[in-house]
């Protein structure tokens, strides 16, 4: 017979206690027979999904008479009519029903709101959530599932204290997560595992259907075990595995919607634009641009384009998923097919992203032996918006700020271009102006991704006697990703500064290797009221990088983009390696359920530091005291439930520097020049370095409390951190003085704190059978603070944004604003800030009271990080509806919006807002607009808190409303339908003239928006079925 | 327990074979350990160093466009504010080009420290070795004279950094750049050659590397701009008179200094070496690679609406001056229609391009030096954009004879100075300054020097530092006179003739010093 604390030890949660419990009602009921009057018959099905549930336990209140339900959730059992039967289920609350007349009791158990047995993953084992010391969150998946995206990251966002996921709306993009504030300047992004696999890079490839569960370390203690990476936070993401002994399952889901661009920037119309810059020209004493002079034979009349209405369109999401699952009594089996696809919103060839996938994951045990094998593969296309550097030159992209930008009088075709499309014309229009959905046509560019992730991991249970338990795991995996990234731009022209005289073709491809070698012992043996776990191991994980470039050019029309038919074929190639080191361990310790105990070290080596840094060691402790479980506790557990405080300590690493190999000096042998037309390859050292290159440490402290109250009906989750990053790596800008290419190598650049509050309270009404409800929030606080910064603590300049010793990452940095000169007088009277300073200008403050205003005079302007950010999830059900609510947003910081800002310039003969039209004039006084003038001499455009310059970047996004509705059973065949409308993104508050307050930006400017794309208004229909 | 023995054993194994695994060698990359070893290496330096000034900071794009822009013969025309402001003095030192200028000249600084630092200790050929050491003080005197003429103080670096605290370096004062670049230039006329064709060894026939002749002009042209006249005079002579480098002449024909198939002539100097034909990537800046092109863009930035982007005009007073004069057969002066493209009927030149109508207004006037227009071509862009392989002469035998005929007139030489002036004129048939202006005073031959220089040197990045050098800006009368000629003087303000120092420069450098246009 199986012991209790093997069956314990299978740690796949749910099930493993399902079967404990089964396990010893079954002996117990060997020992315990009464005699009885009757058999009850019946089903116990789940009330979440109507799936039948397989072991689950049936037995008569206060007496050891119990069974457990077959395969299909079928039971039979003896019981008297005055008997109580009590049907419990892991995961779900037990109910109880006094059998009186009836010989058939069928039963739908709900799902257990209070979550007390809940088993959540930690890192190399798992561990009841009731008994956690470190701060881990744990995503509530079935609901963060009802958000329609490419990526799983981007199921993060608003769903867990703490926790801040930014993005725009591109199809494919990745997200930016941030798992409190800010902790280094470099790469913040966490580390993600992936079915106990560190992942390297990004999780795109995933696909969200396969996910059972997310995890999220936060603190110190929790992530210790992942040591060297895990500074920016852990996310543990668990993939769908088959029951044992369950029938074979099959589901069906899937959606399709509509992608629109909820918002619109007004900008000016051909007569409005034309009339805006003949004054910024006349003011400046320029001559009128031909295509706007009514006077000239070049003045345009016959063009008036909403640039935003013809590029732009309806986009779609399309989503099919299958899922097999079922499994035996040795093996379980879950296999999944999904198909992806979303359509961006810009007229011509991209952004699209479309993904297939497959997944088999497996279970077999045998006696000692025991492995959960799995592969993945993923097969995806993204059409990237188009860019390309070389021709698109000046900035370029965002496409999304040039096609709000264009202007007016632009045609959108031109037959005397090659290519056909319309563009500006130097002696017309004067103005360098992209069209858009042209250069979107012209242009192809897309990136093939091809993934296999495959993992083996055998465990033996070395010793298995007298509560002793030894096992060994042994966890191997590789995961290969190749990507094709094509790019062809034809011979185009169009007119003004935007045409390339040849055709261009470059096809190259990068593979990424990230294999896993992984040691682990695990022994566990309970001693009375001493339960103790250690687990010590070892890791080596190797990264391999190969990029290769083929390039050619002049290719022949027709065109066949194949590289052979061009000329000037050209190639290069890199090829870089990186290994981490590691070996670990863990105890965790828990006296009589009321102390916790976990400490955790864990020493790493990279081969991104030279020999004598290489080597890194990060310990951590954490306690916890479950305070309902000490006897002088007389709170009835009816109030008070569940009260654990919980205090952590911790030390974790980062050795993300951006590349491999950045402490070695290296000679570019390629360096060329000619003498009277012959080539020759000059070679020297082209950047400086730092040798002295090291891991970032960082320092956290959590102290936590959870607590469980009315029954479960109240969920409360508290943390305050401090997090304190030392020897941060970041490439900090040196003066350009030294004439090295690299003018920010990486150094360990000062320290960082961040502190905060994380709070999270969920309530759950479980009124009856027809209704209930879930309403949870959660809110997270973040301050930040520099401590120290490296080199000679020189502050590090970002765009619009200072970051300094005592001060904040990234904040905001330039002019202050002190209103617009009125006269000439005032002009005079204020401290020089230019020749050619006039009334209409923009008056800065002089701070420095030297009678000069000058890079002297700028000042901190405002917080770039939010200081609050928040999210709000309502869920219910009545009968067969069910209906959820999703809302998240930030507020606290202000932005710096590079699209705003050039609309707003009068330096450009762009497009501007229709917000310009309130200009200063002589006669238009009362405005915070300056006058507009072309060659804007007073430098009105320079970084300063003057209005719109930075804006309030506050809102509140209703994320997510769904609405499904479960049928009536229709057919034997099919288990459960349900149809579903869902509408994303519906509507965001906000004061932000951008498109996205919450865009993605560079960690030492996090308030800029250089130009997001507009994350759409989805309209979806889905439907699920089970078979 | 035997079995975890084997485990244990077999787990230390693992990791302790692991740690090898750490010690990762750059595979794409020698390491500077292995370098500056031999003859090659030295070389292979000193190449890199010219590298610097092919990117857009140098004398790809920025160096002409912001030098040319200040001056009175050209203005802003652009809608890159960026080079409207240059112009008209209002400009930002947040402005990219101007940063991109600056960082371009301290890459070649940076560079030419090394050769300096490691070169002198490799054991390689003494005559090979002295070129190599010779250019690298070239490259770094021109550097610093480029620095030092447009940003009037910068930090002054002589040693490759080492350490992290190696990089803040102090700005110097302009009279301490000024003794470097002096300093620079003497170390290289003394080590360099006249003549590459003449020397053997892996360099020889390498046309293009710096001379003793470019060194000792640049010598020159250093004194002058430091008042040293008769210093200044006496490195031209040896250019002119002497007898080791007096090997320059003028060319018959004006137009061959500013076209790509008459370059490295009798008359240059130094030029940077620009052609087309290789690599795929432009050589805008950023890491070199063999991939690299190795163009200029100055031909589409300056060239006419239609061909380029005109983001600078020349001015009328300048397409005026050239009228002030005929030629002695009654033509208008050749200089006018090589530096400014206009439609004049009366030359019989009214096409561009290849002889393609002249389809912008007939009153407008565009740059037209260093263009491709007249060159046989029949656009700028010659397949694509930006494309120019057209050197850029950083000094010609005419700015040596006008140097020369200025330092004269400075010691109290007028009547000396005729002689140099009228070889330049007598290019251009001008007639004789002797018969037309005999006996001018010192102060009318700077004003005809002046004007000499505005003709023959027009867009070719020389006159705003003439007009700085000579302080007209701070001359009531003068100050008027180039506002008469260019409004963009209109919205100068004392200090601002510079470039201001790049405000990342001073963000990130505490030691660096702001400037007066800062």
């Amino acid at each position: 017979m199986m012991r209790i604390t093997n069956l314990l030890n299978h740690g796949f949660g749910r099930n493993g206690f399902a079967r404990l419990a089964v396990i010893v009602l079954l002996l117990l009921s060997v020992c315990n027979v009464h005699a009885q009057s009757g058999t009850v018959t019946g089903t116990v099905k789940s009330g979440a999904d109507n799936s039948t549930l397989p072991m689950a336990n049936v037995v008569v209140k206060g007496s050891a008479n119990g069974v457990s339900t077959d395969l299909d959730g079928n039971y039979s059992i003896k019981a008297n009519a005055n008997d109580v039967l009590v049907f419990s289920y892991v995961g779900f609350t037990n109910k109880e029903i006094t059998v009186g007349t009836q010989t058939i009791i069928n039963v739908s158990l709900s799902t257990d709101a209070t979550e007390m047995e809940e088993v959540v993953v930690i890192g190399y084992g798992t561990q009841k959530k009731a008994d956690l010391t470190g701060s881990i969150a744990v995503v509530d998946v079935s609901e963060a599932k009802k958000t329609s995206t490419s990526d799983v990251s981007q199921l993060l966002q608003g769903r867990v204290s703490g926790v801040t996921v930014t993005n725009d709306g591109q199809p494919g993009a990745g997200p930016n997560i941030m798992i409190r504030g800010i902790g280094t300047f470099g790469d913040h992004q966490p580390l993600y595992v992936v079915d106990g696999v560190a992942m390297q890079g990004s999780v795109r490839d995933f696909n969200p259907n396969d996910i059972k569960s997310i995890q999220i370390l936060k603190d110190g203690a929790a992530s210790a075990i992942y040591g060297s990476r895990a500074a920016n936070g852990v996310v543990i993401i668990t993939t769908r595995n088959g029951r044992k002994n369950a029938p074979l399952k099959i589901e069906y889901n899937s959606y399709y919607g509509i992608d629109q661009v909820a918002q619109k920037i007004p900008v000016l119309n051909r007569v409005q634009y034309q009339s805006i810059v003949n004054q910024k020209r006349t003011n400046a004493g320029f001559t009128l641009l031909p295509g706007n002079d009514s006077s000239s034979p070049l003045f345009i009349s016959d063009t008036d384009n909403d640039w935003q209405k013809i590029g732009l369109k309806d986009g779609t999401r399309h989503n099919q998923n299958f899922n097999f699952s079922g499994g035996g009594e040795s093996m379980t089996y879950n296999v999944s097919l999904d198909y992806f696809k979303n359509e961006g919103m810009f007229v011509g060839k991209g952004p699209s992203y479309e993904r297939y996938s497959g997944r088999i994951n497996t279970t077999f045990e045998k006696g000692i032996f025991k492995m959960s094998p799995s592969v993945y593969y993923t097969h995806s296309i993204e059409n990237s918006l188009t860019f390309r550097g070389d021709v698109l030159t000046g900035g370029r992209p965002p496409l999304i700020n040039d096609l709000v930008l264009a202007i007016p009088t632009m045609p959108l075709y031109d037959p005397n271009n090659i290519g056909g499309w319309g563009g500006t014309k130097a002696e017309v229009h004067g103005t360098i102006a992209l069209n858009v959905p042209g250069i979107n046509s012209l242009f192809e560019n897309w990136v093939e991704v091809d993934r296999t992730f495959a993992i083996v991991n055998p465990e033996l249970k070395l010793v298995n006697s007298n509560g002793h338990e030894l096992t060994y795991k042994l966890n191997l995996s590789y995961d290969k990703t190749i990507t094709r990234d094509f790019s062809f731009v034809p011979q185009f022209n169009m007119g003004y500064f935007f045409n390339s005289g040849k055709s261009l073709l470059d096809d190259n491809s990068r593979i990424f290797t990230n294999s896993l070698v992984e040691n682990t012992l695990e022994y566990k043996k309970v001693f009375g009221k001493h339960d103790v776990n250690v687990i010590a191991g070892q890791t080596f994980q190797a990264q391999e990088y190969v990029a290769r470039q083929a390039h050619s050019e002049n290719l022949p029309i027709p065109y066949y983009p194949v590289l052979s038919n061009g000329t000037n074929q050209t190639v290069g190639g890199v090829e870089t390696k990186s290994n981490i080191a590691s070996v670990f361990g863990r105890l965790t310790y828990s006296y009589d359920d009321r102390y916790l105990l976990q400490a955790t070290i864990r020493r790493d080596g990279s081969s991104r530091f030279r020999k004598e840094i290489r080597f890194g060691t990060f310990p951590s402790v954490a306690v916890g005291w479950k305070l309902n479980n000490e006897k002088f506790w007389n709170v009835s557990e009816n109030i008070v439930s569940q009260l654990k405080l919980r205090a952590s300590y911790g030390e974790l690493g980062n050795q993300n520097v951006n590349g491999d190999y950045r402490y070695q000096a290296v000679i570019n042998n390629n360096i060329p020049y000619n003498f009277n037309g012959s080539i020759v390859m000059g070679g020297l050292q082209t950047s400086v370095l730092n040798r002295d290159l090291t891991w970032e440490t960082s320092k956290f402290t959590n102290l936590g409390l959870d607590a469980t109250l009315f029954k479960g009906s109240i969920e409360l989750t508290a943390d305050y951190y401090i997090k304190e990053t030392s020897d941060i790596i970041v490439g900090v800008p040196i003066p350009i003085s030294n004439g090295s290419i690299d003018a920010a190598p990486p150094v360990n650049a000062g320290a960082v704190r961040n502190s905060g509050l994380d709070l999270e309270l969920t309530y759950h009404y479980t009124g009856n059978k027809d209704f209930s409800f879930d309403v949870s929030g959660n809110v997270s606080t973040i301050k930040n603070e520099v401590v120290k910064l490296g080199g000679n603590g020189e502050p590090i300049y970002g765009t619009g944004a200072k970051t300094e010793v005592g001060g904040r990452i990234g904040e905001h940095f330039g002019y202050v604003y002190e209103g617009i000169f009125q006269s000439a007088e005032e002009v005079a009277a204020h401290a020089f800030q230019s020749g050619g300073t006039s009334p209409g200008d923009v008056k800065f403050k002089d701070v420095n009271n030297d009678g000069v205003v000058n890079g002297d005079d700028r000042a901190y302007l405002g917080r770039a990080i939010p200081n609050i950010t928040y999210g709000l999830n309502f869920s219910a059900r009545y009968k067969n509806f069910d209906f959820t609510a999703f809302a998240s947003g930030a507020a606290g910081y202000y932005v710096n919006s590079a699209l705003y800002r050039t609309l707003m310039w009068s330096g450009d003969s762009v497009n501007a807002s229709t917000d310009i039209l309130n200009h200063w004039t002589p006669e238009n006084r009362n405005t915070d607009i300056p006058r507009l003038v072309s060659d804007d001499p007073n430098g009105n455009n320079r970084d300063s808190n003057r209005p719109g310059w930075l804006q309030r970047g506050d809102y509140l996004r209703i994320n997510t409303v769904m609405l499904g509705y479960k049928l009536p059973l229709i057919s034997k065949v099919i288990e459960s339908v349900r149809i579903y409308g869902t509408v994303q993104n519906l509507h965001t508050f906000t004061k932000y003239k951008g498109f996205n307050p919450d865009f993605n930006s560079g960690p030492l400017n996090p308030g800029f928006d250089g130009g997001s794309y507009p994350r759409p208004r989805s309209y979806m229909m889905g439907v699920q079925v089970s078979f | 327990m035997k079995k975890i023995t084997i485990l244990l054993i077999c787990l230390s194994f693992t990791a302790f074979s692991c740690n090898d695994e750490l010690d990762q060698q750059n595979p794409n990359y020698q390491t500077t350990e292995g370098f500056w070893k031999t003859q090659e290496h030295a070389i292979k330096g000193v190449d890199a160093i010219y590298n610097s000034f092919i990117i857009d900071g140098s004398y790809m794009r920025m160096t002409p466009a912001l030098t040319d822009g200040r001056g009175d013969d050209m203005k802003g025309d652009s809608p890159w504010l960026d080079l409207i402001q240059v112009a008209n003095f209002n400009i930002l030192p947040t402005s990219g080009p101007v940063e991109w200028m600056w960082s371009a000249y301290y890459q070649a600084i940076f560079r030419a420290n090394q050769v300096l630092e490691f070169v002198p200790s490799i054991e390689m050929d003494e005559a090979v070795k002295a070129r190599c050491i010779g250019q690298a003080h070239f490259l770094r005197g021109l550097a610093y004279f480029q620095l030092v003429t447009n940003y009037q103080q910068v930090p002054l670096i002589t040693a490759v950094p080492n350490v992290s605290t190696d990089f803040y370096n102090g700005t110097g004062t302009n009279e301490q750049i000024w003794a470097l670049v002096i300093e620079d230039f003497t170390a290289a006329q003394s080590m360099l050659p006249v003549s590459f064709s003449a020397v053997t060894g892996a360099d020889a026939n390498q046309i293009g590397r710096a001379t003793k002749g470019a060194a000792t002009g640049f010598l020159g042209k250093s004194y002058l701009y430091t008042e040293q006249w008769s210093q200044a005079a006496a490195e031209f002579n040896k250019l002119i008179n002497g007898s080791e480098v007096n090997v320059y002449s003028l060319t018959a024909n004006y137009k061959d200094n500013f076209g790509p198939y008459t370059e490295n002539n009798s008359e240059s100097l130094f030029e940077i070496q620009f052609q087309t034909g290789s690599g795929t990537i432009k050589n805008y800046g950023g890491e070199p690679s063999s991939a690299w092109m190795q163009v200029s863009s100055v031909g589409h930035t300056y060239a006419m609406e239609g061909y380029g982007y005109s983001d600078f005009l020349p001015t009328r007073w300048i397409y005026d001056e050239y009228k002030q004069e005929r030629t002695v057969d009654g033509h208008l002066d050749p200089r006018l229609l090589v530096s400014i493209a206009s439609y004049e009927p009366s030359e019989n030149s009214i096409t561009v391009y290849n002889g393609a109508p002249w389809v912008n207004p007939q009153g407008n006037i565009y740059p037209r030096k260093y263009t491709h227009d007249g060159f046989g071509v029949s656009t700028e862009s010659q397949g694509g954009v930006e494309f120019s392989e057209i050197n850029y002469r950083v000094m010609r035998y005419a700015d040596v004879l006008l140097m020369y005929a200025e330092a004269l007139n400075e010691q109290g030489q007028t009547a000396n100075a005729y002689q140099y002036i009228q070889q330049v004129r007598d290019r251009a048939h001008l007639p004789s300054l002797a018969t037309t202006r005999p006996g001018m005073t010192q102060t009318q031959m700077r004003d005809q020097l002046a004007h000499e220089r505005a003709l023959e040197l027009a867009i070719e990045s020389i006159r705003i530092h003439d007009i700085i050098r000579w302080k007209w800006l701070y001359n009531p009368e003068k100050l008027a006179m180039l506002r008469s000629h260019d409004s963009d003087f209109n919205t100068w303000t004392p200090g601002k003739e510079y470039l201001p120092v790049p405000q990342l420069e001073l963000d990130v450098n505490p030691n660096a010093l702001p400037n007066s246009a800062n």
